[in-house]
């Protein structure tokens, strides 16, 4: 059965969250996929670096999320449930890097919402950007995310 | 350790960005991957939740291919490099398969001693469809 989409949510903008970038949680991030670079894991590697210090995997922003808010408060901006949304495209724009034990925050906002009929029906297609700013407000991160609502 | 792998001169539009294969993806690396990301969505852990979503199972994360993705690039450039990666998730990855990721150059450019590569990039299946397309651009070392 069909279900409609709130559309009044294009334009909303999210509460801006910090995010704390811990040491433990790159390594985890970088284990589960696989990925044993030991610019990730190894911290000796890290502080011998260009850097200073271990760098988080290119895809480690996508696990940036506001703590203190509900996990499903997009799906519920948009009227929907779990079992109707798929990722569909995500990108990253790096500015520079995300470093171990530093806050960073994120400002979400709903930038467009359309409607398309795939082989497997009609979709919607919501499309989120975020910021990730450094303590002087500098970017460092911008993300942009589409999620593909089964309609 | 040095962090870029490979230098801007070295590379020349159309080379091949070096095949990496992951997998066969298990039930535990996607309970892993939840665990690392943040993302509980009972589609990628709950058979049953899945059959009754009409996915017809389970199916990875789109965010670990994409993971994948982003380590064949650094595994040949460099931790580091990547300025910019956008996919786009064309087919669904199921338990079991094994995703190969591969790219290719497609463009070269110079400017203000900042020296860019961009990518064509993708992810098959073990019966060679496409479960991740997309682009990426990195920053490579100059010998000049």
């Amino acid at each position: 059965m069909a279900i409609t989409i709130n559309r009044d949510v294009v334009g909303k903008e999210y509460p801006p969250f910090p995010v704390t970038v811990e040491r433990g949680r790159i390594k985890d991030f970088a284990r589960a996929i696989g990925d044993l670079n030991p610019f990730y894991l190894d911290d000796a590697v890290g502080r011998a670096s260009p850097w200073g210090d271990i760098l988080a995997p290119p895809t480690f922003p996508i696990a940036f999320r506001d703590e203190r808010a509900d996990s499903a408060a997009l799906l519920r901006d948009l009227g929907v449930d779990f079992s109707r949304v798929l990722h569909g495209e995500q990108e990253f724009e790096f500015h520079g890097q995300l470093r171990p034990g530093e806050t960073y925050l994120c400002r979400t906002k709903i930038v467009d919402l359309y409607e398309k009929t795939g082989r497997s029906g009609p979709m919607a297609f919501v499309v989120r950007e975020t910021a990730v700013t450094d303590r002087t407000g500098e970017i460092v991160v911008t993300m942009r995310h589409v999620t593909v609502v089964r309609l | 350790m040095k962090y870029g792998r490979i230098y801007f001169e070295d590379v020349q539009v159309g080379d091949p960005l070096p095949p990496l294969v992951k997998g066969p993806i298990e039930q535990i690396q996607l309970t892993r991957y939840a665990g690392a990301s943040g993302d509980f969505n009972p589609i990628h852990q709950d058979e049953a939740f899945a059959r009754a979503a009409g996915m017809g199972g389970v199916f990875a994360h789109g965010m670990l291919s994409m993971g994948f993705v982003a380590q064949a690039l650094t595994d040949w450039a460099g931790a580091g490099t990547v300025r910019r990666l956008g996919v786009r998730f064309t087919a669904l990855v199921r338990l079991r398969d094994t995703v190969t990721c591969a790219g290719r150059v497609i463009a070269k450019s110079s400017k203000d001693d900042v020296h860019l590569v961009e990518l064509e990039v993708w992810a098959e299946n073990q019966r060679g469809e496409r479960v991740v397309t997309g682009r990426a651009t990195v920053a490579l070392p100059s010998r000049a």
